[in-house]
């Protein structure tokens, strides 16, 4: 009985998130001593299963069907439900997309097996999986095992595994192809155009550097201040939601329970004062670095690096150093 | 713009315990459970719900007459009601004959909620959840349903790609539970005028934290209600410590929405509540676990707007079902809803929904429990009208006379209309509480634990009529109360370059309907936002 990991593409693009699954899959499956499969559901899938097979995994399943080329929870269920019925993998990983939180709890619930979603860890203890799963908007941590019989069905958090250190096997793995039967009838939704919501010019949650902004900054014209020690580091430029709230940056910066959770390597935190609900989108990151006026500030208690004082010196000050430790 | 319309017979807008007893006992009654719509603007049912809670059962075991409530886990055990004062208190020998619990449980209302829209699934009847209802369909002069809130519209009101308009839910009778200061019913009662022949309805602010305490502290069961401080003689209210299950803690401080003073601030009064020797004495090395607010309908049976209207009818705290000196409503709700349904169900029989045929539920709770037990507390908060000594004497007087006291109808008036102007008071500003992070702390944090989300572009739903008063007159009579009495730091008064100027937080916003109650100018209007958003309340 091996891992299974299932992946998510598009079009024939993967979902980034689907890396991030599969190194969650190779963690787990090597801590339990079992193999671990790749799985892919959609049409013409021969070209992607070809590249999952280049992964270090036992063998590949492509969940091909001319029925599975849009995407349907009926579709998903029905076809994935039959794999997983003929393979009795021991457990089934997901990466927490929207598509899998639409499909993923009525997959398991069409067998009748438990689901764990949004994990941001696991680990294996005395031969168990045990997963780790945030409540209360993060500011506890839990740890849950899974009662009852295998397959167990599990979902990992959007950046909580590392995609970056997956191997690549020495010789393609097999792919397979498990017979799926499937009537149109059984798809009882049809997609309508697709369309985005809004359009991102900024993706926080993947950078390296962010510098945010707080109300210390006191007006919008002082913004570029940090702008340009945001620049100067390379990182991208954050803030908290009384800056956005204000329009003085577009939402799409907001970090913070209302806005994006992020964990970049590292975070300088430009006068914010540290609400707990800005702590908990950003405790994640590294290194964190708080300037503030009020040493009191919550903020220091997350920072690794705290300068109490008035940013409209300090910051230019830095900028200053950091460009030139550059050259 | 095209809006889905839906059909229905009843529809029930708000599923707390009123309107949920209503759907069930509706869907009992005409076993067609699809006739029967119930909407309800939070995330989950309950989500919104916020109670002490010592409930009577009398409400419930009349819904589900012979089977067993697993709400009725945690009976009242030990009781006690105490006066404080700054350091200290002492304890009433025998308790005041509303507070005797005994009989009583100490609930959750959540989990009540949860479990009643479990039975009424099991009846056949799904509550539409996240939706909200915005307006009344009017059709001359007659309630014709509701229509919903819009989704997807961003902050100057613009459809965003993901809009969504509301849909129009046509009923035959519909019936608000929305809560307390329902913000549908609120327009209806003004447009009919529902509240001619009533008192003008006055309103507390619960503020309540859950804590986990240490082992031995508090005994499950056990219920301390105290009076004075951290308010002021002249004030109502009063605090609640009640024990649960699992080392768990209720306890809130309740304050009139009368008071004089407009700097008085309710949140900090109960951080002031909570460093009192005697609960602090509970509460340390304990954990704050959640945080909620909500306004409680004090008014008592004076205070009622006529239930019934041409198509409509208004139940649980919407109608001002509680009685205020006993600290209870769950079991009028429930009772409420119950009559309504009954009501309902007789008009769909005789094909007749206007307000002569639906004025039965006047009849009903008349001849019910319900009017047994608020008659005699009818004049019971207007006896604290100057305050909790010479309240002491009215409410011995009232009990003695079947609730009448020293005249038959005791007057009352607004709250909002007895706050004091800042010229009008001494200079010294009440005591501010520092928040030290483990047993007091700011509103935000609060905030925070009463796990409130809302969409954050969309536009604001507190309506302010005119924020030149705010900036203004305001500033200048009251101090802009806004940023006291609101729980959940929504208002604040921000400096600007162009000076002083209010700033709203409306993700903040807990939905306790406290500014539309006690704004001085009343020209604020708390509308719903887009629906499921507001807290997200678990065992409260």
């Amino acid at each position: 009985m091996s891992v299974l990991v299932i992946l998510e593409q598009q079009g024939g693009v993967w979902h980034k998130m689907s890396w991030e699954a599969l190194a969650a899959g190779v963690e787990l499956a090597r801590g339990l001593g079992r193999p671990v499969a790749a799985a892919v559901a959609g049409a013409d899938l021969d070209s992607l299963a070809a590249e999952l097979a280049g992964y270090r995994v036992e063998r590949v399943l492509s969940v091909d069907h001319p029925l599975l080329a849009e995407y349907s929870p009926d579709g998903f269920t029905a076809a994935l439900g039959q794999m997983i019925r003929a393979r009795q993998p021991f457990l089934v990983v997901l990466p927490h997309t929207y598509q899998v939180r639409e499909f993923a709890p009525k997959l398991a619930a069409s067998l009748d097996r438990a689901l764990v979603p949004d994990v941001v860890g696991c680990r294996v203890e005395g031969g168990e999986a045990v997963f780790v799963r945030q409540l209360f908007q993060g500011k506890m941590n839990a740890d849950v095992a899974v009662a009852g019989e295998p397959p167990y069905f599990v979902s990992v958090q959007a950046g909580a595994f590392r995609a970056d250190r997956l191997e690549r096997g020495s010789a393609p793995a097999p792919v397979e192809k498990p017979a799926i039967a499937l009537e149109a009838a059984e798809i009882r939704t049809r997609p309508l155009e697709r369309f985005q919501e809004a359009k991102r010019t900024v993706d926080l949650a993947a950078a390296e550097i962010i510098v945010a902004v707080g109300r210390g900054i006191k007006e919008p014209e002082n913004i570029p201040l940090a702008e340009k020690l945001a620049q100067a580091l390379g990182g991208e430029l954050g803030a908290s939601r009384p800056i956005c709230d204000n329009g003085w940056l577009p939402m799409e910066r907001q970090i913070g329970s209302s806005g994006q959770t992020v964990s970049p390597k590292l975070y300088v935190a430009v006068g914010i004062s540290g609400a707990i609900q800005h702590l908990v989108g950003m405790k994640g990151s590294r290194t964190v670095v708080a300037i503030n006026k009020d040493a009191n500030a919550p903020i220091f208690e997350v920072a690794d690096y705290g300068i109490v004082g008035n940013l409209f010196e300090v910051v230019p000050a830095l900028t200053e150093e950091v460009l030139k430790a550059r050259g | 713009m095209e809006r889905e319309v839906l059909e229905t017979d009843v529809l029930i807008v708000g599923a707390g315990p009123a309107g949920l007893a209503c759907a069930i006992r509706l869907a009992e009654l005409t076993k067609n459970p699809d006739g029967i719509t119930v909407i309800e603007k939070g995330r989950e049912v309950g989500a919104h719900l916020l109670s002490g809670a010592v409930m009577d059962p009398r409400g419930i075991r009349e819904l589900f007459p012979s089977e067993p409530i697993p709400a009725l886990d945690t009976p009242v055990g030990r009781e006690g009601v105490y006066f404080f004062t700054r350091g200290g208190q002492w304890k009433f020998p025998v308790e005041p004959p509303p507070l005797r619990n005994h009989g009583n449980y100490v609930v959750s209302l959540n989990r009540l909620a949860r479990w009643l829209n479990e039975r009424l699934e099991a009846l056949g009847v799904q509550v539409f959840t996240g939706t909200a209802a915005m307006e009344c369909l009017m059709e001359g002069g007659r309630v014709a349903g509701v229509r919903t809130d819009d989704k997807g519209r961003d902050r100057e009101g613009k459809a965003k790609a993901n809009f969504q308009p509301g849909a129009d839910i046509r009923a035959k009778v519909t019936i608000f539970a929305e809560g307390v200061r329902g913000s549908v019913a609120k327009q209806l009662i003004a447009r009919q005028r529902l509240d001619a022949e009533s008192n003008p309805a006055t309103y507390a602010v619960g503020v309540k934290e859950i804590w986990e305490i240490r082992p031995g502290r508090l005994d499950p069961g056990t219920v301390y209600h105290t009076m004075g401080y951290p308010l002021a003689s002249d004030q109502y209210g009063g605090g609640w410590i009640y024990g649960l299950p699992g080392n768990l803690v209720s306890l809130g401080l309740v304050a009139g929405l009368d008071y004089r003073d407009p700097r008085f601030d309710p949140h900090n009064a109960f951080q002031q509540y909570k460093l009192h020797p005697f609960v602090r004495g509970i509460l340390e090395g304990g954990k704050l676990i959640k945080y909620g607010a909500k306004a409680v309908p004090e008014g008592g049976w004076f205070a009622m707007p006529r239930l019934w209207s041409d198509g409509a009818l208004l139940a649980g705290d919407t109608g001002g079902f509680l009685n205020g000196l006993r600290l209870k409503g769950i079991h009028l709700a429930i009772k409420s809803g119950m009559l309504a349904a009954e009501t309902a169900r007789e008009a769909l029989e005789a094909r007749d929904f206007s307000a002569a045929r639906l004025a039965r539920f006047g009849d009903k709770v008349n001849a019910s429990w319900i009017r047994e037990e608020l008659w005699k507390v009818r004049n019971g908060h207007q006896a604290f009208e100057h305050g909790l000594w010479p309240a002491f004497f009215h409410l011995g007087a009232q009990m003695l006379t079947g609730g009448r006291g020293v005249r038959d109808r005791y007057p009352s008036e607004a709250g909002h209309a007895r706050l004091l102007r800042l010229a009008e008071l001494p200079a010294e500003e009440p005591v501010k509480i520092a928040a030290d992070g483990k047993l007091t702390f700011d509103k935000v944090t609060d905030v925070y634990h009463s796990s409130t989300h809302h969409e954050e572009d969309q536009p604001t739903h507190l309506v302010i009529a005119d924020t030149d008063i705010c900036n203004t007159r305001c500033a200048a009579e009251y101090g802009n109360p806004c940023r006291f009495f609101c729980p959940a730091a929504v208002y604040e008064m921000e400096e600007t370059r162009a000076g002083r100027r209010l700033k709203l937080n409306p993700s903040n916003c807990v939905h306790c309907k406290t500014c539309d109650i006690m704004d001085p100018y009343q020209i604020i209007t708390w509308v719903a936002p887009e629906g499921g958003g507001g807290p997200s309340y678990e065992g409260m």
